[in-house]
């Protein structure tokens, strides 16, 4: 599927995994996808702004919702007198780097990251993916840049993604409409 | 960081994040277990010797880890 992704797409899936690896996180969701967008600077970063909102913004709000829904909190870690820097710092260096990481993932996407190397995506995460090549599909494009991306994410009602677009203050309606009319 | 730190932080006033701590350091001692029996198991330790050092039964921790690792 990764073949009809332009290069600028490509960079946000790539993106995408920095986020996560930024935010600790053991796997990828529609969040990170939407972190990684809205950092881009490409068409879909321009279709939230027609839609009256501000992507860095948007970036800023949705990672601290990520932050917010990791069991392992530093700052009540803090709390009790402990470092989760320090350890971070330990478990890198003696099971490998990310290991804290990945040991909070389930067994399935551990065992997948282990095989690989790079931090899985959740079953939401590959369905946006799907929905965005069919998003293309309908409009009769060629490739998927990352307005499909973004497209995908929202046709995703329930996914986590497009609940934190909406959360962010995001139309979906209107994002929608901004996206299709963009796309040529 | 002192006992007396410790239990005052892990019964603050609001129970809210008291109980978030106690979820954070549950959290973070099932990764390090995790991270430990699968370092453990790599340089050869049994099921058997794996369970004695974490104080629980063989049978536990291989229930617990035995399909992860």
């Amino acid at each position: 599927m990764f073949e009809k992704f332009t290069k600028e797409a490509r960079q946000v899936v790539v993106h995408a995994q920095h986020v996560a690896r930024e935010e600790h996180s053991g796997s990828i969701d529609g969040r990170h996808l939407l972190v990684s967008l809205a950092e881009s600077d490409g068409p879909a970063a321009g279709a939230l702004t027609d839609a009256g909102l501000d992507p860095a913004e948007v970036s800023t709000s949705v990672r601290g919702a990520i932050r917010a829904g990791d069991p392992l909190d530093g700052t009540s870690l803090a709390a009790l007198g402990i470092d989760l820097d320090a350890v971070r710092a330990r478990t890198d260096a003696l099971f490998g780097e990310g290991s804290l990481d990945r040991a909070g993932s389930s067994r399935r996407l551990w065992a997948r990251r282990k095989a690989t190397g790079h931090i899985p995506f959740t079953p939401d995460a590959k369905k946006a993916l799907e929905l965005s090549l069919r998003e293309a599909l309908r409009l009769k494009h060629r490739g998927i840049d990352s307005r499909h991306l973004l497209l995908g994410l929202l046709r995703d009602e329930n996914g986590p993604g497009a609940r934190a677009l909406s959360d962010a203050g995001a139309h979906p309606e209107r994002l929608r409409h901004q996206l299709e009319n963009l796309a040529a | 960081m002192t006992q007396s730190t410790l239990v005052t932080a892990a019964s603050g006033d609001d129970p809210g994040d008291g109980l978030r701590a106690v979820r954070s350091l549950r959290e973070l001692a099932d990764r390090l277990e995790t991270l430990q029996v699968e370092r453990a198991r790599s340089l050869g330790w049994s099921w058997q010797e794996i369970a004695e050092a974490l104080g629980v039964s063989k049978q536990a921790v291989h229930k617990k880890h035995g399909r992860r690792i």
